[in-house]
Parts: C-alpha cells; sequence; structure tokens
C-alpha cells in the first residue's frame, strides 16, 4: 500500500508538471552527453597516447669496442631495472635493415654513404620503458654506464603527448565537475518548484501524521528518474554517434581512429547512469532543503 | 493529556506572541481558547502540533515532553491528533472519500482498514451519501464537516480546531459544533481556538482567555465575555466546589 502510494505520488507528480520534468530531462541529457564526450575524448587521448608510445624506445648506442658478453650483460643488467620492460639488442646488420627502412625514399644519398660502409652504424640496445613517461630516469642511468656511446629518444614528442593527455584529463574533470553541478542545481530546482506546486498537499500529509520519509520519497524518485532518463538519453546519442565523435577528434589529432571497445562502452554507459541518477537523487535532496519542515 | 509550563514564544526576537502561559488539559476536556485576533490563540494551537518549539517554556502532549522530542518522532506524534482549520484545507483534486482516506493512506494504513473506517466516519459527520462528490461540489459547513472527518478518521487522542467556524454562518456552525461534542464524547480531548461569542456562551465549557499573548482567565463553564469573577484556574475552580 505504501509503496504503490509512493509510486503513484511519484508519476502524478511527473504527470502534473510533464514541462517542468521535460526540461530537467533535457538538459541532464545534453549536459551528461557532454560529460561522456568528455570521456570518450580522455579514453581516446589515452588510446593515442598508447599506440604512441608502444612503440616508445630508448635506444643505447654501443661502442664498438665492446665484447658480445659485455653486451648481454649490459643488456642483462639494463633489463633488471625496475621500469624496464623489454631490453633488445640490435646487431649492425638490423641496424642497416633499419636504415634502409627509413632512408632508402628520402634520404638515398645518406644510404649509399650507409651501404658503402655498413659498420659506421653502431649496435644499439632498444629499451622499452614499462611507462612512458620513465624514459628520463631510464636514459640518465644509461647515459653513465661504460661501453655506452649514446643514447637517443623521442622526448619531444613523448613529453607533448603525455602533457597532452594530462591537460585533457584535467579538463574533461573540470567539465564534468562543472556539469555536474549544473545538473543537480537544475533537478533541485525542479524539484523545489514541485514541492512549492504541491505544499498545501504536503502540508497536510504532515499534519496527519506522515512519515518524513513518506513525504520526501516521491520527490526522491521524481529526480531519481528525471537524472536516469536524461542519462538514458545521453548514453542513446553517444552509442550511435561515438564513432563519428572519434574519427572527428582523431582526426583533428592527426591519429588513426580507434575503434571503442564493447566493455569500455558499457562500463562508462553505466557509469554515466550511475551519475545521472545520483545526481537527480542529490538535486531532489537539496531541492527539498527548508521546504519541507515540520 | 496538555501540559504548558512557562511558555513563551517570541519570533524575531521581537514580536511576543506568547507569554508565560501555563496551561493543564486533561483527557476528554473540551477547552475553548478565545481572544481577539492576534492574542496567541492559533500559535498555541502551532506549539502544541510541534509545528514550532516554544522560545521557552516545556510542553507536554498525550505523554510526550515536545521540547525533548526528536523531528523523526514528530509523525508518530501527530498521529494521535487531528487538526481542523478554518479553511478547511481539503484537497481540491480528490473526492470526499478520498480527503478522508488520504489521512489512513499517507500514514500507511492498510487497503481494508480504510475500506472500514472512511465510511464509518463519514456517517459520523452525515456525508455518506456525498462520498464521490468534490470539495467544490459541496457547501461550506459540508467542507468542515469532511476536514473534522478527516481529523477524526485515525481516532486521535486530541482534536485541535483552530477557528472552525470562522468561515461559517451560524446556523452551519451549530451543526459543526454538535459534531465536536459529539466526538468529545468519545472520549477525544478537544481544543478549540475560536472568537465565535455565540457558540462560547452556548456551549459551557472550559474557558482560556488570552490577551496579548497571556493568559488572563481560565474558567470552567465559561463564557467569551470576562465575567466579575476574579482569574482562578481549574484546579482552585474545583477545590472550591
Amino acid at each position: 500500500m505504501r509503496f504503490q502510494y509512493i509510486l503513484t505520488n511519484t508519476t502524478q507528480g511527473i504527470r502534473r508538471n510533464p514541462l517542468v520534468v521535460a526540461s530537467a530531462v533535457l538538459v541532464v541529457f545534453v549536459m551528461l552527453s557532454l560529460v561522456f564526450g568528455a570521456i570518450l575524448v580522455r579514453w581516446s587521448i589515452n588510446e593515442d597516447l598508447t599506440v604512441w608510445t608502444q612503440g616508445v624506445r630508448v635506444i643505447a648506442y654501443l661502442s664498438d669496442e665492446l665484447e658480445g658478453d659485455e653486451v648481454t650483460s649490459l643488456q642483462n643488467q639494463i633489463a633488471s631495472w625496475e621500469g624496464v620492460e623489454e631490453v633488445i639488442f640490435f646487431s649492425k646488420s638490423e641496424a642497416l635493415e633499419e636504415a634502409r627502412e627509413f632512408l632508402a625514399s628520402d634520404h638515398p644519398d645518406a644510404l649509399a654513404i650507409i651501404e658503402e660502409d655498413p659498420s659506421i652504424l653502431p649496435t644499439s640496445l632498444r629499451i622499452k620503458p614499462t611507462e612512458a613517461a620513465d624514459y628520463k630516469e631510464i636514459r640518465d642511468r644509461i647515459l653513465v654506464m661504460p661501453g655506452v656511446a649514446k643514447v637517443r629518444v623521442a622526448e619531444e614528442a613523448i613529453d607533448k603527448l603525455v602533457k597532452r593527455s594530462q591537460q585533457w584529463s584535467l579538463f574533461a574533470m573540470w567539465i564534468g565537475f562543472v556539469i555536474g553541478a549544473a545538473a543537480v542545481v537544475l533537478i533541485a530546482n525542479t524539484i523545489r518548484m514541485a514541492v512549492w506546486a504541491r505544499r498545501e498537499e504536503l502540508a497536510i500529509m504532515k499534519l496527519v501524521g506522515a512519515g518524513n520519509w513518506y513525504v520526501r520519497l516521491p520527490f526522491l524518485l521524481e529526480g531519481f528518474f528525471e537524472g536516469l532518463v536524461g542519462a538514458a538519453l545521453a548514453i542513446g546519442v553517444i552509442i550511435v554517434a561515438h564513432q563519428g565523435i572519434i574519427e572527428l577528434l582523431q582526426t583533428s589529432l592527426d591519429s588513426e581512429a580507434v575503434e571503442l571497445g564493447g566493455v569500455f562502452l558499457w562500463t562508462r554507459s553505466l557509469a554515466v547512469l550511475f551519475f545521472g541518477a545520483a545526481a537527480g537523487v542529490a538535486g531532489a535532496a537539496f531541492g527539498m532543503v527548508g521546504l519541507l519542515r515540520d | 493529556m496538555i501540559k504548558l509550563e512557562g511558555v513563551t514564544k517570541v519570533y524575531d526576537d521581537v514580536t511576543v506572541a506568547v507569554k508565560n502561559v501555563t496551561l493543564d488539559i486533561a483527557k476528554g476536556e473540551f477547552v475553548f481558547l478565545v481572544g481577539p485576533s492576534g492574542s496567541g490563540k492559533s500559535t498555541i494551537i502551532r506549539l502544541l502540533l510541534r509545528q514550532e518549539p516554544p522560545t521557552e517554556g516545556e510542553i507536554w502532549v498525550a505523554g510526550k515532553h515536545l521540547n525533548k522530542l526528536p523531528s523523526w518522532k514528530v509523525p508518530l506524534l501527530r498521529r494521535s491528533m487531528g487538526t481542523v482549520f478554518q479553511d478547511f484545507k481539503l484537497l481540491p483534486n480528490k473526492t470526499v472519500y478520498e480527503n478522508v482516506a488520504f489521512a489512513l493512506e499517507v500514514i500507511g494504513r492498510p487497503k481494508h482498514v480504510i475500506q472500514a473506517q472512511v465510511p464509518q466516519v463519514l456517517r459520523l459527520v452525515d456525508l455518506a451519501t456525498k462520498a464521490d462528490r468534490m470539495p467544490q461540489q459541496l457547501s461550506g459547513g459540508e467542507q468542515q464537516r469532511v476536514s473534522i472527518a478527516r481529523a477524526f478518521v485515525n481516532r486521535p487522542l486530541i482534536l485541535f480546531a483552530d477557528e472552525p467556524t470562522g468561515n461559517l454562518d451560524p446556523g452551519t456552525s451549530v451543526g459543526i459544533m454538535r459534531l465536536l461534542d459529539r466526538i468529545n464524547r468519545t472520549g477525544t480531548t478537544v481544543v478549540m481556538a475560536t472568537h465565535d461569542h455565540a457558540i462560547v456562551d452556548a456551549m459551557r465549557r472550559r474557558v482560556v482567555a488570552l490577551q496579548r499573548g497571556a493568559v488572563v482567565r481560565d474558567e470552567r463553564g465559561g463564557v467569551y465575555q470576562e465575567s466579575a469573577a476574579p482569574v482562578a484556574s481549574p484546579a482552585e475552580d474545583e477545590s472550591g466546589e
């Protein structure tokens, strides 16, 4: 009886002010679409960074004087460091293959010189850090090792990617925070209007002894419903449009478009749904402050 | 049943609505709170309903010390009270039956209890044949009877009535007073704020007269106008009898 009464009251409240409820749902939808969009942007940047940094190698060019077992020892030593995922030895012949690959079309003259005397190419160790951002530490440790002639890394590109990723994350976080706050305030306002419209009825309810939760629950459910529907609409639109958004984004970032993983999409969808519902309930609770006193 | 001890209510640190009121109302009593507008009648009723806390003093209602009652227990207190207002406070979108049933629904009474009690109380107020009418289809007196039915349907220990005849003509008011008297005879304590001389004079019940927030007279079997007798407490009255 009680549960049915609460549900009836919630649906009545929604039916009584359909335009106000629709406006709240729409704004939650727009806001959560932006939040979900921001999550996708952040994910896309991270994905981009992962693709880039999978190829990140700290390259330690070795002195020609190093013997075979000294090279192996050096390789093993570096591989044992924390933060180092993999160390691959590049022989002179592998270096030549690589030079052919990179220089053949654009710098045939340089390649011709190398081809004349391939021994000028040094052997090297290609070190892959566990985290891309750790390259500096690895570079500094290798630099002082005996037998290492020179160390090279794609520093600028890595720094730029890491920095850009952090900026986007921060931006997305702030967008989420501001939009979330706006959603809560809007729902609070909707519920406040609903409480105000029903103030006579609520006063009577309180006078005849209706419990506090009994009075509040229909409004909390209304807020919950508004948040949930707004979030569901946002998820629907993003699921339909996400590939286009990602492609657009990655075209502007000059990188390859990547497919959005199903698990990623569903877990984030659930999170957005939860956020919408929570924002709705929080907004409703906020909206009732000071209006339902004894 | 009801006890006020040195109760004062001040609004905004300036307006004294109730001043040092001490009052004891026994179970089953019918008490009129009389006095001109602004004398503090309605404020006392609001204090007894725990709609507001007193600035000073202590209040007990139905065995509960209102000063110490946590807000989550207020609904339980209200279930032992019924309230009737001058403007009826009926829900315009509900029928007579639904308005009365509403008081039971919101406190979670089961359907079969509602179906049994609502027709019963509608018969008591003589509105059984108008159960399906909307409030705006009823006369003022009938609307007030619906309001009384709603206040009484849960069989409260105390019924508070704040100017219940204020919007009614004298003939209709007599009918409402008969109804309140009938309810009082079932053992329900009735506290009624009014400035209707004729009703108070006709009923001859306990009269607590207020002026500028203070009790100026407390008299059993009293009338509206101050008698020549000095202010006497019911206890003194009884001892004198």
